[in-house]
């Protein structure tokens, strides 16, 4: 009995001292937009699935892990279906050619920037992110390679932990990402010309 | 006298204290003013079978109007004998997903026009029966703040003393925009004030101005009453 508490003493105090770990979580809704006539692949590679931010306080302890790559799959599985008329997830970028799929879009996270209220004096929670995004051919062939940055704050509250607040300005942000994903696609050049050889 | 008469003499002597403090505190928290401004641009009125929806602007980088703050203006706009059918925020920008999001909203009525060449976005609005869109821009903000309480705890027991108080100040715009003919058809502003304050003598007693409230109270009602066309 004794030892047990005191191994919930050691948990409690050594759990203190380590960085807090959130998953983020959230909904998507899916866009109300034309559906293009194509076959997409998508590749999410190990890097964007285990995707996870590490925060550092002034003193470059670890403070907050934010793990978003399961959030960020969960965003493209719900905005592609809606956007091209089949979508096939593909474990491997040498399976597209035997999926028969059009081109294969490959998303990356260049970079992730949190601002906490604590550390900004502003009264809110902030978060911006860099993509890199990949349009190949199911060959591996070059399409279209452009970045996209998105941004999404939640306001400071009583009652909402910190956690909440990053969650859902992570939230916000790939909710922003997935708008101008799905209404500016068809606005890059590369992607543009593309699309219209395929008709 | 016998032991019944003076506990009810202490009983009523407590009740009129109670009573008293209760008075006070009353008039005390419900020191806000709040204007209402009107500016008609068009002609208005709504179908029993139409309906509205209220939302809030976000594309503002140093505040953004709050969640609640529209949902309450919902809620009261939609009560009462000439309550109106609202559709909540969240489910329209959801259903309307990219549409209503901050980066992609429509800022004039010309983009809404724009925008509703888009058939799925017009076969939505049509489908919610949305004749007016309104667009809630504002925060509260607290200035002033003056005083100090301190408390202690100690082995016979713990207490505060001092005094603190505050001003918020509540600023929103609600801009109707009518969606059979793209136009605005006028815009309701509120600003109320109110100072709070908290005395504390071993109890903190909290006096609070009851701002936001209040706005929300006048700008629904008012809104009620334009949208109408009273």
């Amino acid at each position: 009995m004794l030892k047990n508490l005191a191994l919930l003493c050691c948990t409690a105090v050594l759990s203190a001292c380590g960085a807090s770990s959130l998953v983020v979580s959230g909904d998507y809704p899916t866009p109300n937009v034309g559906q293009i006539p194509l076959t997409l692949g998508v590749y999410y590679d190990e890097e964007l699935r285990n995707f996870t931010y590490v925060e550092y306080s002034e003193t470059g302890k670890e403070e907050y892990q934010i793990a978003s790559g399961q959030t960020h799959i969960e965003l493209f599985d719900t905005v592609l279906p809606a956007m091209f008329e089949r979508v096939v997830v593909l474990n491997d970028l040498n399976a597209a050619t035997a999926a028969r799929v059009d081109a294969v879009f490959a998303p990356s996270i260049e970079e992730f920037q949190l601002a906490l209220p604590q550390k900004t004096r502003l009264d809110s929670y902030e978060v911006w992110v860099k993509y890199n995004m990949r349009l190949l051919g199911p060959r591996g062939d070059y399409i279209a390679d452009w970045v996209m940055t998105s941004y999404g704050k939640t306001p400071l509250a009583t009652l909402r932990s910190t956690d909440a607040g990053i969650n859902d300005a992570t939230v916000g942000a790939l909710r922003d990402l997935g708008s101008s994903f799905a209404l500016s696609f068809g606005s890059v050049p590369e992607v543009r010309e593309w699309l219209a050889a395929q008709q | 006298m016998n032991y019944a008469d003076a506990a009810m003499k202490g009983a009523k002597r407590n009740a009129l204290q109670v009573g008293l403090l209760v008075l006070v505190a009353v008039v005390l928290a419900a020191c806000t003013t709040t204007t209402v401004d009107e500016f008609r641009q068009g002609e208005t009125g709504i179908e029993s079978h139409e309906s509205v929806v209220i939302l809030g602007r976000r594309q503002g980088s140093s505040y953004e109007t709050r969640e609640e703050f529209v949902d309450c203006v919902g809620d009261k706009v939609a009560r009462g004998a000439r309550g109106i059918r609202v559709i909540p925020e969240k489910e329209f920008i959801d259903s309307m997903f990219p549409w209503f999001e901050p980066r992609t909203a429509p800022l004039r009525t010309s983009d809404l026009q724009t925008l509703m060449e888009e058939q799925l976005v017009a076969d939505k609005i049509a489908e919610y029966g949305i004749r007016y869109i309104i667009w809630l821009d504002g925060q509260t903000e607290t200035t002033n703040r003056a005083g100090s309480i301190s408390c202690a705890v100690g082995p016979g027991g713990g207490g505060c003393f001092g005094f603190g108080s505050w001003e918020d100040d509540s600023n929103f715009d609600a801009r109707v925009w009518d969606v059979s003919s793209f136009s605005n058809v006028g815009t309701i502003s509120t600003d109320a004030t109110g100072q709070s304050y908290v005395p504390a003598v071993v109890v903190p007693i909290p006096l609070i101005a009851r701002v936001e409230a209040n706005a929300c109270n006048s700008l629904a009602s008012q809104l009620q009453q334009f949208v109408n066309g009273d």
